[in-house]
């Protein structure tokens, strides 16, 4: 599952990013990496750029960039967005 | 201990730089330390701003070097590329690194890099009341003994926490000069036992080269080879033993991926953060979920996935109503203090050169270019206001599925917007664009973006010819260099600058109160860009203007004026003398005017502007604009001698434009669009050539003027022919 997968509202773990060199040094820096929990607060008009947070601020991700991040949904939230 | 450091400290001056992560309160930080002390320039080679400022404080110096925010030391943009080799290269005696409170986590992965970095660091804990607000608790004695690294609480916008940071500083001082050896940190992160165990060697056979181990650190490059940082490697190529090092560095990643199964990038990424998670651990209390209740209620409507479009183009027309709106005041005031001026100046000095050089070239020309700064400074303002909110990420948020359908970057709307300003800053503010491929489509679009200066002309044109629809057309001309900007970056993007979309990665800061010191700071730097370049390159050329409209004198022959004032009398039986001493008078000034150096350069240019439908006199004025748009104004307003009054509000110059038979609607619209599209003023193109170089100016140049000639002659040749 990738970050695009998900509704807004729902939380995940990040397992690893799937993406280039340079992006997913980038957003390893940004705090993408293995363990850290984040949620997407929402995404903009057509699947446009996700709002997601993550280790206490909010990051724009376009879709593209969103679906190279693998994670596993965290159960209860993904309860709670249903 | 580093020799400048001894050498600062006994100077008692000591190079500070103040870095950090873009968000973080550093500029107002920046502003409570130096007060008004500022100095701004740029950054060798780039169009950076660099702001240095300085505190004096129990008889040392403190200077103070504000770094562009940045992430982390692995260069992503122009911005970090600058920051970084600043304090590779610059080696300042010590850093401050402003963190935000708020955002610890993040902001302490940067931190951990400067502490490599074998530079003294000071950690300054920003925006700690926001913090508190929010119950984050931070426990700086804890986390200074965790992370070895001093720290203290500070509030850039209220200036509380100063004195407290300066005695780090100073106390960091004396430790780093009673300390011996050369610049090695005293304390930084470890990566676990396997790596390091990697990692020294690395640093051994760096430090293998003394003279190059006094140059760069050697734990931070070793890091940073680890890391694949291409730039650590060119660095390295400066080594006598590189390939050795190089070979060291490589097995040594390549058995880091072997063993944890993914890049060696990455684990040095994860290592920092889960460094930085103990850390926290032990210092770091959250009393409850952080609240983003503010944000997140604004937010419900400004970012709706179907509203976020809409409320972004309210936004800009609220925007430009407001600027207009509030602008005609100022304006108005500014346009009659250079009328009396220009009035009083007139009856004062007696009639020759100096009065008309005065009258006619400074006042008529500079002048009606003054007359527009208000506009100017109130753009800026809402601007700054947008900005420092935080409405700038989510006017990218809003507009970036928009532009990327165009082969724009959501990115890039900030420095569009800001070219509806003026394009100089807009192009320097492009450099927060990571690829350059969407940098230089940005940057080659921003004119596109009617500029400030153009304004002028079109009211001037709009109001002169379309009387009853100015506003209109005016609005017309904006919207037709917003399409332009658009087409032209699809092509672009589909022909010369192909490639592979770039990341879309951009951090959503909370809204913030801005303050108004912060606020009118910005402002004033902005505007000071537009009136330095007013008062000189614009009174350069209005001087240069009247002066190729006055020289050569000519005197138009009596046997001349005798039979121009026969053929009037016969085509306008009845009138009075006054009349034909008017139409003499006119007439001599229109021959004197034929006769100058402006005269001669207009009729040897006009047969390339002639299928535009521009004769000698809107050429020149075209020509001029090299120099500055308005100077389209004020050409007009002396090639029409109407002094002072030149202005683009000012009824004379519209009536003596009006009034010429080579005028029409048609060519005052065609003129407008070839106004718009051409290359922009000198100032903005020596902007590109310092964020481009000479062959993207050269293309810029051509493809602007190409595009502005053609379109015009289009639109000229359908005109007449449907019956213009």
């Amino acid at each position: 599952m990738v970050v695009s997968d998900i509704k807004a509202g729902s939380a995940f773990r990040v397992l690893r990013v799937t993406l280039g060199k340079e992006v997913g040094k980038r957003l390893a820096d940004m705090g993408f990496t293995e363990g850290a929990e984040g949620e997407v607060i929402r995404a903009g008009f057509l699947r446009g750029p996700y709002q997601v947070r993550i280790r206490g601020y909010d990051i724009l991700l376009r879709r593209s960039e969103a679906a190279g991040i693998e994670i596993a949904p965290l159960p209860e939230n993904v309860g709670a967005a249903k | 201990m580093s020799a400048e450091l001894k050498e600062g400290a006994e100077r008692g001056c000591l190079r500070i730089a103040l870095a950090g992560n873009p968000n973080a309160g550093k500029t107002s930080l920046f502003n409570a330390l130096t007060g008004a002390h500022h100095k701004v320039g740029n950054y060798p080679g780039v169009t950076v701003e660099k702001r240095e400022g300085s505190r004096f404080r129990r008889g040392r110096e403190y200077r103070f070097i504000d770094l562009p925010g940045i992430y982390s030391l692995t260069a992503y943009s122009i911005d970090e590329v600058v920051a970084r080799d600043f304090l590779l290269d610059e080696r300042p005696d010590l850093i401050i690194d402003v963190l935000d409170s708020t955002n610890l986590e993040r902001n302490l992965y940067l931190c951990l890099q400067f502490q490599e970095l074998g530079i003294p660091v000071v950690g300054a804990l920003n925006m700690s009341d926001e913090a508190e607000a929010k119950g984050i608790r931070i426990d700086e004695k804890a986390l200074t003994a965790v992370l070895g690294l001093p720290m203290t609480k500070t509030v850039g916008t209220k200036g509380s926490g100063l004195d407290a940071l300066l005695d780090l500083v100073d106390a960091a001082v004396e430790t780093e000069l009673s300390l011996a050896g050369p610049g090695r940190p005293t304390r930084s992160i470890r990566y676990g036992d396997e790596i390091e165990a990697r990692i020294e060697p690395i640093e051994e056979a760096i430090a293998s080269d003394p003279e190059f181990a006094l140059r760069f650190p050697t734990r931070w490059l070793a890091v940073k080879l680890l890391e694949k940082d291409a730039n650590a490697y060119e660095r390295l190529a400066a080594h006598r033993d590189a390939a050795r090092v190089e070979g060291l560095a490589k097995a040594a990643t390549a058995w880091i991926e072997r063993h944890h199964a993914k890049d060696a990038e990455i684990v040095v990424s994860e290592q920092r953060y889960g460094y930085i998670r103990g850390a926290a651990r032990e210092s770091v209390k959250i009393a409850r979920r952080p609240d983003f209740s503010v944000t997140e209620a604004i937010d419900k409507v400004i970012m709706n996935r179907f509203l976020a479009l809409p409320i972004f183009v309210g936004v800009l027309w609220a925007l430009f109503q407001l600027t207009f709106s509030i602008g005609a005041y100022p304006q108005a005031w500014l346009e009659s203090l250079f009328g009396w001026l220009s009035l009083t100046l007139q009856s004062a000095l007696p009639q020759g050169l100096f009065r008309s050089l005065l009258v006619d070239g400074i006042i008529g020309g500079v002048g009606g270019v003054f007359s527009f700064v208000p506009l100017i400074v109130i753009l800026f303002f809402l601007l700054s206001l947008l900005e420092d909110i935080g409405y700038m990420s989510r006017a990218a948020f809003a507009t970036d599925k928009f532009l990327h359908a165009f082969g724009l970057h959501g990115q890039s709307i900030f420095p569009m917007i800001l070219g509806f300003g003026c394009s100089v800053p807009a192009i320097m503010a492009a450099r927060t664009l990571k690829s350059r491929r969407d940098r230089i489509v940005t940057i080659l679009v921003i004119p596109f973006m009617s500029c400030g200066a153009k304004l002028p002309v079109h009211v001037l044109l709009a109001a002169a010819f379309f009387p009853r629809h100015a506003a209109s057309v005016v609005m017309a001309i904006y919207a037709i260099g917003v399409l332009l900007s658009l087409v032209s970056s699809f092509v672009l993007k589909k022909t010369i600058l192909r490639g592979d979309p770039t990341p879309f990665v951009m951090e959503l800061p909370p809204y913030r109160a801005p303050t108004l010191s912060g606020l009118l700071w910005h402002v004033w730097e902005k505007t000071w860009q537009y009136m330095k370049k007013a008062g000189t390159v614009i009174l350069a050329s209005s001087i240069l203007i009247w002066a190729i409209t006055s020289f050569p004198k000519y005197s138009i022959p009596q046997a001349e004026l005798d039979s121009l004032a026969q053929s009037y009398q016969v085509s306008h039986p009845g009138a009075g003398k006054p009349q034909l001493e008017a139409y003499l008078k006119a007439s001599s000034a229109e021959a004197g005017l034929e006769h100058s150096a402006a005269g001669q350069i207009g009729k040897f240019i006009v047969p390339a502007f002639r299928p535009l439908g521009f004769d000698w006199k809107i050429s020149v004025a075209t020509i001029t604009g090299v120099a500055a748009k308005e100077v389209i104004v004020s050409t007009m307003g002396i090639l029409y001698r109407v002094g002072a009054e030149g202005s683009a509000e000012s009824a004379s110059l519209r009536q003596a434009l009006r009034s010429d038979s080579a005028f029409s609607p048609l060519i005052a619209f065609v003129l407008m669009l070839f106004v718009l599209i051409i290359p922009p003023c000198l100032a903005a193109l020596a902007t590109i050539k310092a964020e481009l170089g000479w062959a993207w100016l050269g293309f810029a140049i051509s493809f602007m003027f190409i595009l502005g000639w053609s379109l015009s002659m289009g639109v000229f040749q359908i005109g007449t022919l449907i019956g213009g």
